[in-house]
C-alpha cells in the first residue's frame, strides 16, 4: 500500500514557475515596504507592476499547462508544474521494495490541474485590476495598503496551488490576516466592527477546518504508517473507500465548519455583507471575486475529492442550506438601500448555487458549480467595482441619495446594466452557462449518468434553486432602475471630481471593468476551452473513483462486459468495509470503483495497485490481524514505534 | 435543397443584424444621424437571405425536411455530451423568418424619419438602431435554433432587448418600471421554460428538437421505458408556462399593456408583429410533446379562449390608441393559442402571419398619429384627423378592417379559421371566438371613429402634420399586405400546404376531432355559414361603434353610467396589477425584510451568544492576570506541585 503511495503520489518535481506566481507578489510587498523615500509615492505604481508580471507568469504557466494538460478524454490525471520542497520532513521508513521515505511526509507541494490553473488566472486577473481601482480611492498609508493587498494575493494564490493539506490550511488562514488589516483600516465608518466580525466568523471555522486537518494527519500516521497530508494521496485513499465513513463524515464536518463560513453559507454568512460594505473597493472585488470561492473551491478540492461518502451523505444537508441561501439572501437583497450591500446579499445568493452545483456529484453539476465560481468573480467583481466608482463621486451608496445616472454616464449605465445582465444569467454572457450547468447536475444528480454513481440531488432541488433565478432578476434590475433610469437625483455637492475623475468614468476605469467584459462575453459564447478542462479535472481530481466502470468501455477492467449497470451497483454499495486478507490474487476492498486513476502506466497487478497491506508489511495493526480502521485511540507516535518494529522482522 | 446554402443563409441572417447591432453600437456616436444605414444594411441583408431560405426549402418541399445545421459544441454536460449551436431548418423556420425579418426591415425604414423627433434621451437615435439590430439577431436566433437550450437564449435575448428598448426613454419613470415589468413577468414564465428544460433533459436525456420529438412520439424515454404521461403533461405545461409570459397570455399578460412605453415602431415590431409570437412558435414547434398530452393542450386552448375575450373586454374601454392595440395583440395572440390548442397550428401560424401585417400597420399608424399630435396619444384629447392625416387614416383603416375581421381582408380569412376549428372542437370556445370577433370589431372602430371622424380636434401648441415618405413607405407596404396575406390561406391554400410537413405528424395526426386524418374539410353550408355569421358580427360590432361614437355618443355615456363599477373594473384592468402587488410583491418584500432583521439580530445574537462563553472566560481569567509576579509565582508553584503529583500518582 505504501509503495504504491509513495510511488505514485510522492512525486518530486522541481518546476519554478507556481512557486514564483505565489511569492513574486509577497516579494513585491517586501519592497514596497522597504524604508525609501520613493517607496512612497510609487507604492501603487510598484504594486501595479508586480502583480502585473504576476499575471503574465501566470499567463505563462497557462500556455505551459495547456501545452502538457491531457487532452484527450482519457488522459492522465496529473498535476502539472509541480514543485517540491520538503517542509515537515523527518524519520525513515524503509518500503517494501528496500527504498526508504521519510515518516512525516508534509512537504511544499504545489502543482494545478484544469480547475486550480483558471482559478489561479482569475485571482491573477483581478488583482492588478484591484490595484489599479485604488488609485484614486485610497488616500492614506498607500504603502501598507498596497503591500497588504499583494500578501493577500500571495495566499491566495497559494490556496489554489497547493497540494499538500497543511500547506493549504497556512495559505488558506494566511489570507485573513491582510484581509483584517484592509478591511479594519482603510474601510468605511463601520470597518472596526466588520473587521472583526469578518475575524471571529472565520477564525471560528478554520480552528475546526485546523481539527480536521489534523485528525486526518494522525489518522494516516496511525492507518499508513506514515503521516502524509498529500492530497493526491489522501484523494486515493478517499475516494477507494479506505478512509471509513465515520472518519469522512467527522473530518467532512469539521472541513465544512470552515468552508462554509467563507462560501459563506446560511447561516454562517453574515459576516459578508458587513465586510463587503466596509471593504474598500478593492477588498470588495477580492473578498467577492476571490476569496469567496476559497470555500467552494475548499469543499471542491477537499471535501468532495477526499471524502466523497460523507459527501454524499451530507450532501442533502449542505444543499438544503445552499438552496435556503439562494432565497433568503436574493430576498435579503432586495430590501437593501445601500447598493453595495445589495450586491453582497447577491454574492451569497450565488455562491449557493456554486454549492448545489458541487454537491450534485455530477460532472455537469460541479463543471458548472467550477465555472460558477470564475464567472461569480467576474461578474460581482466588476459590480463592485462599478458601485466604488459612483461611491468615490456622491460618497454615498444609498440608493434613495442617488438616480437618473444614465444621462450623465452612459458608459458607467452601459456597465453596469451589462454586468447585471451577466449576473442575472442573461444566455449569451457566462453567468448562465455556469447557472445552466448547475441546475442541470443537481437536476440529474439521482441519474447514474456519465457512469457516476447516484448523486445525493435531484430535480426537487432545482426547483427552488430556479425560483432564485427570478429573484436574482428582480433585485438587480431594480438596483439597476434605480441608480440608472428616471430623473436625475445626485446628493448636494456632488460629483466630487477633486480625485481627477470626470462625470462619466475616466480611460482607467473603463480600461479596468473592459477586459472583465470581454470575459464575460467570451465564456458565455464558447465556454468549451474551460469546461473540458474542468471536466477532466473533474473526473479525474474530484469526482474521480465515484466513476464507476469506466473501464468497461476503456481499458478492459473488472466491469469489462458486465451491464453498466451492475457496476454501478458495486460502486453505489454504501459500507465500504477495507478487510485485509491474505489471498493476494483476489482484491480484498470493496471500492467505489476500480479505475486506476493515476495515469496508465500503472497497470493491474503491478506493484502497489490492488496490493494488499501484506501481514508483516508496513501497514500497522493493533490487536489482531485485521486492519481497524475505526479502531481505539493509538497515538502517532506508537504506531511509528509499532511500525519501525515490525518492518524488522 | 442545398446543406451548404442553408448553412450560409442561416449564418448570415444571424451574423448580418448582429454585426449591424455592434457596428451602430460602437461606431454610433460617430455616424450619429445614418446610423440607420448600418441597421437597414444588417436588416436587410437578414431579410434577402430570409427569402432565398425560403426559396430553398420551398424547392425542396417536403424532402428532407427538416435539416439540422451544428456549428459547434456550446455547453459540456459531462462525458461525451454537448450542447450544440445547431439550426434547424424547416417550413415554419423559414416563415417565421421571412415575416421577422420582413417586419423588420420595414419599422427599421419607419423609424428613421419617427426616431429624429422622438430619440429624445442621450446618443437616443444610434441606440436605438443598434438595439433594434439585435433584437432581428435575437429572434432569428429564436427561430432558427435547433434545440431548446437555443430556443431558451434566443427567448432570453428578445426579452433583454424588450427590456432595452421598453426602456429606452429610461429618463421618463414609467418606462423604466415598465422595462422592468416585462422582464421579470416574462422570467417568470422562463423560471417554467427552464425547468422544462431540465425535465425534458432529465427524461430523455437530450434537448435536441429531433431527438426529444422522436423519442415523444415513440413513446419512450432515455432508458427506454414508457413514458410516463405525468411527465409529458408536465412538461408540457412548464413549456406553456413560458409561452404564456412572452405571449402575454394569463395569467403573465400584464407586462405587454405596460411595454407601449417604449418607442412605437419598437410596439409594432416587438409587441405586435414579432417578440409577442415567439410563444406560438414554441408550441408550434413543439407540437410532439403538446400533442401527447390531450390535457396539456386543453390547458392550452381554455387559456387562449379565456385570454382572447378578458383582453378585448379591457379593450373595450381604454382610452390610449397604443393601449388599445395592446389588448387587442393580447386578444389575437389568445386566437392563436386557442387555434393550437384545438389542433389547429396551421390556422394559428396562419393568423401570426397575417397577424404580424395588420397589427403592425395599426401600431406604426399609431405612431404616425402620435407624431403628428406631438407625442399624445390618448383619444380623448383628439379627433377628426381624416383630412389632417389623409394617408395615415387611409391605411389605418385598412389595417382596423383586417384587424376587425371584415371580409376580404387578411385577419377575416385567418380568424375565420381559427373559429371554425374551435366551434368543431367545443362549442364553447367557438362562442367564445364569435363574441371576440364582435367586441374586437367594436373596439377597433372605436378607436377608429374616435380617432379620425367627426370634427377635427388637435391638442392646442400641435402642428399637426402628415408624415413624410420613410415612415409612409412601411405604412402601403403593409396595407398591400393587410389586404393580401389572406389570400395565401384560401383556395388551394399554399400557405397551409407549405406548412402541412411540420405539423402532419403532430396537430394533424393528434386531431380528435377529425379521428387523425389531417386537416378537416368542412361542408359547403359549415364553412360559408360561419363566413356569414364572423361578417356579420365584424360589420354589427363596426356598426355599434358608429352608433355609440359617431351618431348617438350619449349612448356610450349612458351605457357608461349604467355600469360604473364593470367600467371601472375594466378601466382598471380588472385589477390584475393590483393582486399582484397585493399577493406576491408586497408579500415578499415582507420576507426580505423578515430575512434581514433574521440576519441582523437572530443570527447574529446566536454569534454573540456563542462569543459570549470565551468572553465570559476570559472575564474571569482577567483577574488571574493582575500583573502582580507574586500572584503568577504563586500559581507556577502550585501548578508545578500538582503536576509533579500526578506523574507520582501514575508511575506509583
Amino acid at each position: 500500500m505504501m509503495d504504491f503511495l509513495v510511488h505514485n503520489f510522492a512525486i518530486r518535481e522541481d518546476s519554478w514557475i507556481l512557486t514564483m506566481i505565489i511569492f513574486l507578489p509577497a516579494v513585491g510587498a517586501l519592497m514596497i515596504m522597504l524604508p525609501s523615500r520613493a517607496a512612497n509615492r510609487s507604492a501603487g505604481a510598484t504594486a501595479l507592476l508586480c502583480s502585473s508580471v504576476t499575471f503574465v507568469l501566470t499567463c505563462t504557466a497557462m500556455v505551459a499547462f495547456y501545452i502538457h494538460a491531457p487532452v484527450d478524454e482519457f488522459g492522465s490525471a496529473d498535476y502539472l508544474l509541480r514543485h517540491y520542497i520538503p517542509w515537515i520532513t523527518t524519520g525513515e521508513t524503509v518500503l517494501l521494495d528496500a527504498t526508504t521515505y521519510p515518516t512525516i511526509d508534509i512537504a511544499y507541494r504545489v502543482g494545478v490541474d484544469g480547475i486550480s490553473i483558471w482559478l489561479l488566472m482569475l485571482s491573477a486577473l483581478l488583482m492588478p485590476i484591484a490595484i489599479l481601482s485604488s488609485f484614486t480611492g485610497i488616500r492614506k498609508r498607500q504603502r501598507e495598503y498596497y503591500a497588504l493587498l499583494l500578501l493577500l494575493q500571495t495566499g491566495l494564490m497559494g490556496v489554489f496551488c497547493s497540494l499538500d493539506l497543511l500547506l493549504f490550511y497556512v495559505f488558506f488562514e494566511f489570507t485573513l490576516i491582510p484581509l483584517f488589516f484592509i478591511v479594519g483600516i482603510w474601510g468605511g465608518p463601520n470597518r472596526r466592527k466588520a473587521a472583526n466580525k469578518l475575524f471571529i466568523f472565520t477564525l471560528a471555522g478554520s480552528v475546526l477546518t485546523f481539527a480536521g486537518v489534523v485528525f486526518l494527519a494522525y489518522w494516516s500516521g496511525k492507518h499508513l504508517g506514515y503521516v502524509t497530508l498529500n492530497i493526491q494521496e489522501l484523494v486515493y485513499l478517499g475516494q477507494r473507500g479506505y478512509i471509513p465513513t465515520s472518519v469522512q463524515i467527522w473530518v467532512f464536518l469539521a472541513f465544512a465548519a470552515g468552508f462554509s463560513v467563507k462560501v459563506p453559507l446560511f447561516p454562517v454568512h453574515t459576516w459578508l455583507p458587513l465586510a463587503h460594505t466596509e471593504a474598500p473597493t478593492a477588498g470588495s472585488v477580492i473578498i467577492a471575486g476571490v476569496l469567496l470561492k476559497l470555500g467552494t473551491y475548499g469543499f471542491c478540492r477537499l471535501g468532495l475529492a477526499i471524502l466523497p461518502i460523507a459527501a454524499v451523505k451530507l450532501g442533502p444537508i449542505f444543499a438544503v442550506l445552499a438552496i435556503i441561501g439562494i432565497i433568503y439572501a436574493a430576498l435579503a437583497a432586495w430590501v437593501q438601500t445601500d447598493v453595495k450591500k445589495l450586491v453582497a446579499y447577491s454574492s451569497v445568493s450565488h455562491l449557493g448555487f456554486c454549492m448545489l452545483g458541487l454537491f450534485s456529484m455530477k460532472i455537469a453539476g460541479a463543471t458548472g458549480g467550477v465555472l460558477y465560481m470564475i464567472n461569480h468573480g467576474l461578474s460581482t467583481g466588476a459590480l463592485f467595482l462599478i458601485v466604488g466608482f459612483v461611491y468615490e463621486r456622491y460618497h454615498t451608496r444609498d440608493i434613495n441619495k442617488i438616480g437618473g445616472l444614465a444621462r450623465q454616464m452612459p458608459w458607467l449605465a452601459f456597465f453596469l446594466v451589462f454586468f447585471t445582465l451577466s449576473s442575472i444569467g442573461l444566455p449569451g454572457l457566462n453567468g448562465f452557462v455556469s447557472e445552466f450547468l448547475v441546475l442541470l447536475g443537481t437536476a440529474t444528480s439521482g441519474q447514474t449518468t456519465d457512469r457516476l454513481v447516484e448523486g445525493p440531488l435531484g430535480y426537487g432541488y432545482a426547483i427552488p434553486a430556479a425560483l432564485g433565478i427570478i429573484l436574482g432578476a428582480v433585485y438587480m434590475l431594480w438596483m439597476c432602475q434605480r441608480l440608472l433610469f428616471g430623473p436625475l437625483k445626485e446628493p448636494p455637492n456632488t460629483p466630487d471630481l477633486s480625485a481627477g475623475l470626470t462625470q462619466d468614468l475616466t480611460r482607467r476605469e473603463k480600461g479596468i471593468l473592459m477586459p472583465l467584459a470581454i470575459c464575460c462575453v467570451v465564456l458565455g459564447v464558447y465556454p468549451k476551452p474551460l469546461l473540458h478542462t474542468f471536466e477532466i479535472a473533474t473526473r479525474q481530481h474530484i469526482l474521480l473513483e465515484t466513476v464507476a466502470g469506466y473501464e468497461s468501455v476503456v481499458d478492459g477492467g473488472p466491469f469489462d462486459g458486465r451491464p453498466a449497470a451492475s457496476a454501478v451497483e458495486d460502486a453505489n454499495r454504501e459500507s465500504i468495509e477495507v478487510v485485509a486478507s491474505d489471498d493476494s490474487s483476489s482484491p480484498p476492498l470493496k471500492r467505489w470503483g476500480t479505475r486506476p486513476p493515476f495515469g496508465p502506466s500503472l497497470e493491474r497487478g503491478e506493484v502497489g495497485y490492488d496490493v494488499l497491506p501484506r501481514r508483516g508489511g508496513v501497514l500497522p495493526r493493533r490487536g489482531g490481524d485485521d486492519l481497524d480502521l475505526d479502531g481505539g485511540v493509538d497515538s502517532i507516535v506508537t504506531s511509528f514505534v509499532t511500525r519501525g518494529a515490525r518492518h524488522d522482522d | 435543397m442545398d446543406f451548404d446554402t442553408l448553412r450560409t443563409c442561416a449564418l448570415v441572417i444571424l451574423l448580418a443584424p448582429l454585426c449591424a447591432a455592434i457596428l451602430a453600437g460602437v461606431f454610433g456616436p460617430k455616424l450619429k444621424g445614418h446610423t440607420h444605414w448600418v441597421t437597414i444594411g444588417g436588416v436587410g441583408t437578414a431579410f434577402a437571405f430570409s427569402v432565398m431560405l425560403f426559396l430553398q426549402v420551398r424547392a425542396g418541399h417536403g424532402a428532407g425536411f427538416p435539416v439540422l445545421i451544428p456549428i459547434y459544441d456550446w455547453l459540456l454536460a459531462g462525458v461525451g455530451k454537448a450542447f450544440r449551436v445547431e439550426f434547424l431548418v424547416d417550413p415554419l423556420t423559414a416563415i417565421m423568418l421571412m415575416t421577422v425579418t420582413g417586419v423588420a426591415l420595414l419599422v427599421v425604414i419607419y423609424s428613421r424619419d419617427y426616431m429624429r423627433d422622438h430619440g429624445a434621451c442621450e446618443r437616443g437615435y444610434e441606440r436605438f438602431f443598434a438595439y433594434l439590430a439585435l433584437f432581428v439577431f435575437a429572434m432569428c436566433a429564436l427561430v432558427l435554433g435547433g434545440n431548446f437550450l437555443l430556443l431558451y437564449l434566443g427567448w432570453e435575448a428578445v426579452g433583454l432587448c424588450s427590456y432595452l428598448l421598453i426602456g429606452f426613454y429610461y429618463d421618463k419613470p414609467a418606462a423604466a418600471a415598465a422595462a422592468k415589468k416585462a422582464f421579470l413577468v416574462n422570467r417568470v414564465g422562463d423560471f417554467g421554460f427552464g425547468l422544462a428544460i431540465l425535465l425534458i433533459y432529465l427524461t430523455f436525456g437530450s434537448i435536441e428538437y429531433q431527438v426529444v420529438f422522436d423519442m415523444v412520439r415513440q413513446g419512450l424515454d432515455a432508458n427506454g421505458h414508457a413514458l410516463a404521461q405525468g411527465t409529458i403533461t408536465a412538461i408540457a405545461l412548464l413549456l406553456f408556462c413560458g409561452a404564456c409570459g412572452k405571449s402575454a397570455q394569463l395569467p403573465l399578460h400584464v407586462w405587454l399593456p405596460d411595454a407601449m412605453e417604449g418607442p412605437s415602431p419598437v410596439s409594432a415590431l416587438i409587441h405586435a408583429a414579432t417578440m409577442v409570437t415567439a410563444g406560438i412558435y414554441m408550441i408550434a414547434r413543439c407540437g410532439a410533446i403538446f400533442t401527447a398530452s390531450p390535457t396539456a393542450m386543453m390547458v392550452v386552448a381554455i387559456v387562449g379562449a379565456t385570454t382572447a375575450i378578458f383582453a378585448a373586454s379591457i379593450a373595450l374601454v381604454q382610452t390610449d390608441m397604443k393601449r388599445i392595440l395592446a389588448y387587442s395583440t393580447i386578444s389575437q395572440l389568445g386566437y392563436m393559442v386557442l387555434g393550437i390548442g384545438v389542433y389547429a397550428a396551421d390556422s394559428a401560424v396562419f393568423h401570426l402571419f397575417t397577424h404580424a401585417f395588420f397589427k403592425a400597420l395599426l401600431f406604426l399608424g399609431a405612431g404616425s398619429v402620435m407624431h403628428a399630435m406631438g407625442g399624445i396619444i390618448d383619444v380623448r384629447h383628439f379627433g377628426g384627423l381624416r383630412k389632417v392625416l389623409p394617408w395615415t387614416f387611409a391605411t389605418f383603416l385598412l389595417g382596423s378592417l383586417a384587424l376587425a375581421g371584415v371580409p376580404g381582408l387578411s385577419g377575416f380569412f385567418s380568424k375565420d379559421e381559427i373559429i371554425h376549428h374551435a366551434l368543431t372542437a367545443h362549442p364553447v370556445f367557438g362562442a367564445v371566438g364569435l363574441v371576440t370577433a364582435l367586441l374586437t370589431a367594436f373596439y377597433t372602430f372605436r378607436m377608429v371613429f374616435l380617432a379620425f371622424a367627426g370634427d377635427e380636434k388637435i391638442p392646442e401648441g400641435v402642428h399637426a402634420h402628415e408624415s413624410g415618405g420613410w415612415m409612409l413607405f412601411p405604412l402601403l407596404v403593409l396595407s398591400v399586405g393587410a389586404i393580401g396575406a389572406g389570400y395565401l390561406g384560401v383556395g388551394a391554400k399554399p400557405f397551409h400546404h407549405f406548412l402541412e410537413p411540420v405539423f402532419a405528424n403532430t396537430f394533424m395526426a393528434a386531431n380528435p376531432v377529425h379521428g387523425g386524418h389531417g386537416a378537416a374539410h368542412p361542408s359547403f353550408w359549415q364553412a360559408y355559414g360561419l363566413m356569414v355569421v364572423s361578417g356579420g358580427l365584424a360589420a354589427l360590432g363596426i356598426f355599434a361603434a358608429y352608433l355609440l361614437y359617431v351618431k348617438q355618443p350619449w349612448i356610450a355615456g349612458l351605457a357608461k353610467a349604467s355600469w360604473p363599477g364593470a367600467h371601472k373594473a375594466a378601466g382598471h384592468k380588472w385589477y390584475v396589477d393590483e393582486a399582484y402587488d397585493a399577493g406576491l410583491v408586497e408579500p415578499a418584500k415582507k420576507a426580505g425584510r423578515v430575512c434581514v432583521g433574521l440576519d441582523d439580530y437572530l443570527i447574529d445574537g446566536l454569534v454573540w451568544l456563542v462569543t459570549a462563553v470565551p468572553r465570559g472566560l476570559g472575564y474571569l481569567l482577567r483577574t488571574a492576570q493582575g500583573g502582580a509576579v507574586q500572584g503568577y509565582g504563586l500559581t507556577m508553584v502550585i501548578g508545578i506541585t500538582v503536576i509533579m503529583l500526578v506523574v507520582l500518582w501514575n508511575s506509583a
